[in-house]
């Protein structure tokens, strides 16, 4: 560049500066990064919402491995009967020992499965179950109010009563929250309905719904979506 | 008092001169030892910015001071700063460029990379004065697990989506703008490396890689006057969406203060002198790194008086019209404001915070009166300095507005003390680092001023040399033919030579190829009538309606969340991020219809075979008539052009060019 500006190569047999391939992988790194600026974030919206991340339908081993579908499904023992704060309190309730006894200190009493109940039951112990369903701790959540407005367990829980061994049914992700708070009464039950795990919306829910959200008195929409209903 | 003008450009330049003046600066660096000096600071100064943003992630926003009232001061003040000058100097730069300003070529380069980098440092702020940085997307529309819309009536969303739309178009401005001053550096790159090829230089690898570089970063620009064409209307364009983009962002980040209720804020003068200011600071410091480029790379043979004077008036202007706004202000609340307006205005002038109001009135009233005085206006040290000092003047008016309105609101309960801390500061000490930094990597590596701009200020026919015309190389003979291709020394001979082919335009494809952007070309070629203008206008009107249903749909049917009694249709507030959303796509229509209209990136055509062609981005003009495969009409183009009369279209060479 400092020099006379003369003895620049005149260009005559100036090789390319590029050989013809440079061409097709320059386009294809352009459009590997455009496609990438609309790729990466529908795939990190599809990995957010993905069972690997959400836990639906991951049953973790427990201490036992305890069979809703054997205890409520085929022996047919109410919910209540274990979570027995479910239409009192905001927590329904994890059973303790003592209740598993009821029956177990009768029946199966030497199982070797059965160990871990025992266990804990001379030792004083509770049995450390892994915890399906959390939600943070700015959420407040009460299960008393769900179940006696109509609100079954089924609704969030699926059908437990199928699970052979538990696992999560919904992530409760806001967005499940509030499809519902949006529209209550598109999941509202009779009271009879509300421990029923196979319930599905009857075909003349569209009437019956606004009729039950009256009876329990649920104010959908604007009043269920405020912010301080859930975040107080 | 009207004058001749000062010439805009040193009467020897040639179009040559120009581009060797200026691509000199990027390929032999001849400020080494002092850009050095500078950029161990500017690097040092980034490393405080990167320890500072470490503490703030680590330990909160807790650090700046700010508390329970004063919840906004050094990190808004210098968000609104920086946005500030970047809006200021995209509008300087849009403006001459929309104006035809011939003069402008070396402000507008220097414009546009100052909007381009302070939008950078400005574009960080919001970010990290969130509480939770990492959350900060959850301030665009996306596909959320939570089943909520971001609320579209608030000026915080719509400063998240101006900010983003103002990256795009600054940076889409300014790379448009460097796109042929690109190809000039990569063609005098590539000159040198071929060179050093040939001298078996140590550094030959080096010199062919950086002309790769440059050659990559140009997407294979040929100076045809088919890309000169769209290129000119896409750079257009893109200057005017910028201009009306920067409108939206100064309305975003003036309305979220005007649109409450408190004293100081809640006026509508608010968004005037909002732009004003910026405006004013987007010169200062355009203004500054002018002269500093200037002085430094010794480029006074270009960038003239005449563009000092330019400034400085409209520096001028600008002050005086701050100086309105002020007295304004004054006026209308010692008149006619509320006792909350006039005590907020009395503590601005005595309270705790009074330098911040003094300095800002000394800085931007005072300083541009300077030049009322001819002799101010064309000193480079007086031009620069007042520039910094409006710059300052700025900065310390978006502290006094920020602050002394926060820290007295109507109860006295909420009132709260807030004296500037020293992390505050080296947030904007830092981010004032990442600025410089990315300033002098831009003036290291590109042309700090338009090579294309200030040529077309050179009197055309100056870089006649007269070369005696001469047959084209015939060791190519037995390769397939591409085409035929002559060289001319001016535009209107280029233009002569196609005219005079034009009969052949059905079997043989002509173009011609430039330094500059050739008018007359382009109607030998009849092509004057492409325009891009239909792509912008369907990408921005479709962007913003597209946007503008999004607002709608999510405000009054996906998420009717009402608060504060605003209406469902709240429909005038979704117009701003609208118009800013709909800068953005059409400024994406604008650059993808330049690359697609000029079938580019094309790194290696048939065209950089023509012999001499590194000139086409120097000081000659080229024509290629592609030829059919079979290679008819080779000696009918061939004699058509021979038998063209000397200074009418008679090549100074021609050449059979290989596929």
């Amino acid at each position: 560049m400092n020099g006379n500006a003369d003895d620049r190569p005149s260009g005559f047999g100036t090789a390319q500066l590029f050989s013809p391939g440079a061409d097709a992988i320059y386009r294809l790194v352009l459009m590997t990064l455009a496609s990438c600026l609309v790729a990466l974030p529908v795939l990190a919206a599809g990995i957010v919402r993905s069972n690997y991340v959400t836990g639906v339908g991951i049953a973790p081993s427990q201490p036992l491995p305890f069979s809703h579908k054997h205890h409520a499904g085929e022996l047919g023992i109410d919910c209540r009967y274990c979570h027995t704060s479910v239409e009192k309190e905001a927590s329904a309730g994890i059973p303790p020992t003592h209740t598993c006894m009821t029956c177990h200190s009768q029946i199966w009493t030497g199982s070797d499965m059965l160990k871990p109940v025992r266990d804990s039951y001379t030792e004083d112990k509770p049995l450390v179950w892994k915890r399906l369903n959390k939600l943070p701790g700015y959420v407040y959540f009460n299960h008393s109010v769900h179940v006696t407005k109509g609100v079954g367990c089924s609704s969030c829980h699926g059908d437990v009563t199928s699970m052979q061994m538990t696992y999560r049914a919904n992530a409760f992700e806001m967005q499940f929250c509030l499809d519902c708070h949006r529209a209550p009464e598109k999941n509202l039950r009779p009271p009879a309905e509300i421990w029923n795990m196979e319930w599905k919306p009857p075909a003349d829910q569209a009437s019956l719904g606004p009729t039950l959200a009256a009876r329990y008195h649920v104010r959908g929409g604007e009043r269920l979506t405020e912010c301080g209903i859930c975040h107080r | 008092m009207i004058r001749e003008a000062a010439p805009a450009i040193r009467p020897r330049e040639d179009m040559r001169s120009v581009g060797e003046a200026v691509s000199a600066i990027a390929l032999t660096h001849p400020a080494g030892r002092r850009w050095w000096i500078a950029f161990a600071g500017a690097t040092a100064l980034l490393g405080l910015f990167a320890f500072t943003l470490a503490y703030l992630l680590y330990e909160g926003v807790g650090i700046w001071d700010n508390n329970n009232a004063v919840v906004w001061a050094l990190d808004i003040a210098s968000y609104d700063w920086w946005i500030g000058v970047a809006c200021g100097s995209l509008l300087v730069s849009g403006i001459l460029l929309l104006l035809g300003a011939e003069w402008r070529g070396p402000v507008n380069r220097i414009a546009e990379t100052v909007a381009l980098l302070a939008t950078a440092a400005a574009g960080l702020y919001p970010i990290i004065h969130l509480g939770r940085p990492w959350f900060f997307y959850w301030n665009l529309p996306y596909p959320n697990t939570f089943g909520l819309w971001p609320q579209f009536r608030s000026p915080l969303l719509w400063d998240a989506i101006d900010i983003v739309s103002f990256l795009v178009v600054t940076l889409s401005l300014w790379y448009i703008g460097l796109l042929p001053d690109l190809a000039c550096l990569r063609d005098r790159a590539h000159a040198e490396a071929a060179r050093q090829t040939e001298a078996v230089a140590p550094t030959r690898r080096i010199a062919q890689f950086r002309a790769q570089a440059y050659g990559v970063a140009s997407s294979g620009w040929r100076g045809s006057a088919a890309h000169w064409q769209i290129w000119g209307q896409a750079y257009r364009i893109v200057a005017l969406l910028g201009v009306l983009l920067v409108v939206s962002v100064q309305t975003g980040a003036s309305v979220m203060l005007a649109g409450s209720v408190m004293p100081g804020w809640h006026g509508t003068l608010m968004p005037v002198s909002f732009l004003i200011h910026a405006v004013l600071s987007g010169v200062g410091v355009t203004a500054a790194l002018v002269v500093l480029v200037r002085g430094v790379y010794a480029l006074d043979g270009l960038v003239t008086d005449r563009h000092l004077d330019a400034l400085a008036r409209l520096m001028l202007c600008l002050g005086c019209a701050s100086a309105y706004c002020y007295g304004a202000e004054f006026f209308d609340t010692l008149l006619n404001g509320d006792s909350g307006g006039r005590a907020v205005l009395v503590r601005r002038m005595e309270g705790g915070h009074a330098l911040a109001f003094w300095m800002a009135v000394l800085g931007l009233v005072l300083p541009p009166q300077l030049f009322w005085s001819g002799r101010a206006r064309r000193s480079p040290l007086a031009l620069a300095a007042a520039g910094l000092l409006v710059a300052v003047g700025a900065y310390a008016d978006h502290m006094m507005i920020l602050v002394v309105t926060l820290t007295q609101d109507f109860l006295p309960s909420s009132r709260l003390p807030y004296s500037v801390d020293l992390w505050g500061v080296a947030t904007f000490v830092g981010s004032v680092g990442l600025f410089l930094t990315l300033v002098l990597l831009f003036v290291r590596y590109l042309p700090p001023v338009s090579i294309t701009a200030i040529r077309r200020l050179v009197p055309a026919g100056s870089s006649g040399e007269s070369a005696a015309p001469r047959r084209k190389d015939e060791a190519e003979r037995e390769a397939p033919l591409w085409g035929v291709a002559a060289t001319f020394p001016t535009e209107a001979e280029l233009a002569a030579a196609l005219q005079a082919l034009s009969p052949l335009r059905g079997r043989v494809r002509l173009d011609g190829y430039g330094p500059v952007p050739m008018p007359r070309t382009l109607r030998a070629l009849g092509l004057e009538g492409r325009s891009i203008l239909p792509y912008a206008l369907a990408g921005a009107l479709g962007g913003g309606a597209a946007f503008y249903g999004m607002c709608i749909y999510a405000t009054a049917y996906d998420y009717v969340f009402l608060i504060g009694g605003r209406p469902r249709f709240s429909w005038p507030s979704f117009v701003v991020p609208s118009v800013s959303f709909a800068m953005l796509t059409g400024c994406l229509a604008v650059h993808a219809a330049l690359l697609w209209l000029n079938r580019l990136p094309r790194l290696n055509h048939p065209a950089f075979n023509i012999p001499g062609f590194l000139r086409a981005s120097d000081d000659r003009f080229f024509l290629a008539a592609e030829l059919p495969e079979d290679g008819t009409d080779l000696a009918r183009v061939e004699r058509r052009l021979a038998g063209l009369p000397p200074g009418g279209g008679r090549p100074l060479a021609t050449a059979r060019i290989p596929r």
